[in-house]
């Protein structure tokens, strides 16, 4: 975990690219955030965080946490201490029907270690005709 | 305007975050690209007012890798975003694509803030060519942020 002195710096807010969590959020939606957050939020919060691979910085939503067991490769994955699994809002057949291709997330690039984790997101403050929280969502 | 061009700059975030996908999602915008160019142009501002040799020399690094996203982003506008039927809204994309990312190439190697400017201009024309061809309504989801 970043120390305090470091996560107050921010980010405090950024934009979007891509579509992978639409229709939540949408490429161009401006969003607040809170970097202070220190653990993984419960499932169903919107996390802003660095990728395993590559470092992009990354938003998804939490689907489990650790101690949580999530299905992966035909089989079931149980989650260590400090770990997430991070997922898409679209699957691949909404992704495929808006044109892009299939969402990476934990599916992809596995569980995501607390230490990538960069900010929660709390609410969306563009465009002005969608401005409002970014709640949790109960998992179907 | 000059109001609303400093109220929505200083509205507008600073970090983007990739809501992942892996095929084209079908979304361009060329402010993609002048955001990372305007990283480039304010690097080049502070490496001059600054003498510290640790701050210059990672002002130069950090410049050459947001030059290189500026000409990677027009890269996949020009690659992936334009369409032969769009030379003739803009007969000049090409050329201006091939200014645009030398100019890129240079701002990389350069301190020149006059070096810097012009990669803007020429991004500010690529935006035009983009709108031009109808980039505004068809590749944003729901527009730019108001």
């Amino acid at each position: 975990m970043r120390p305090l002195r470091e996560r107050i710096r921010g980010p405090w807010r950024v934009a979007v690219t891509e579509g992978s969590m639409a229709p939540t959020i949408l490429p161009g939606d401006w969003l607040v955030v809170n970097p202070l957050v220190g653990r993984w939020p419960a499932p169903g919060a919107v996390v802003v965080f660095r990728e395993p691979l590559g470092e992009t910085l990354a938003i998804k939503r939490v689907a489990a946490r650790a101690g949580d067991q999530v299905p992966f490769a035909g089989g079931y994955l149980t989650l260590a201490r400090g770990e997430a699994w991070l997922a898409a809002d679209a699957d691949e057949k909404a992704a495929a029907a808006a044109g892009s291709g299939p969402p990476i997330d934990s599916q992809r690039y596995g569980p995501v270690d607390v230490d990538g984790l960069v900010a929660r997101v709390l609410f969306r403050y563009a465009p002005l005709r969608r401005i409002g929280r970014i709640g949790r969502r109960s998992r179907g | 305007m000059f109001l609303t061009n400093a109220v929505l700059g200083f509205l507008s975030p600073r970090v983007t975050v990739r809501a992942h996908c892996d095929l084209p999602c079908g979304v361009y915008d060329p402010e993609q690209a002048r955001i990372e160019a305007e990283s480039c142009y304010k690097i080049i501002e502070k490496y001059a007012a600054n003498d510290d040799p640790a701050y210059r020399t990672r002002a130069l690094a950090i410049k050459e890798e947001r030059a290189e996203l500026v000409k990677h982003h027009l890269d996949v506008l020009w690659h992936d975003y334009f369409k032969p039927e769009h030379l003739e809204k803009v007969p000049n994309l090409h050329d201006l694509f091939w200014q645009a990312t030398k100019a890129a190439s240079k701002v990389k190697g350069s301190t020149d803030l006059a070096d810097g400017k012009k990669l803007l201009d020429l991004i500010d024309e690529v935006d035009a060519a983009w709108k031009a061809t109808g980039g505004l309504e068809k590749t944003r989801v729901a527009g730019r942020p108001s």
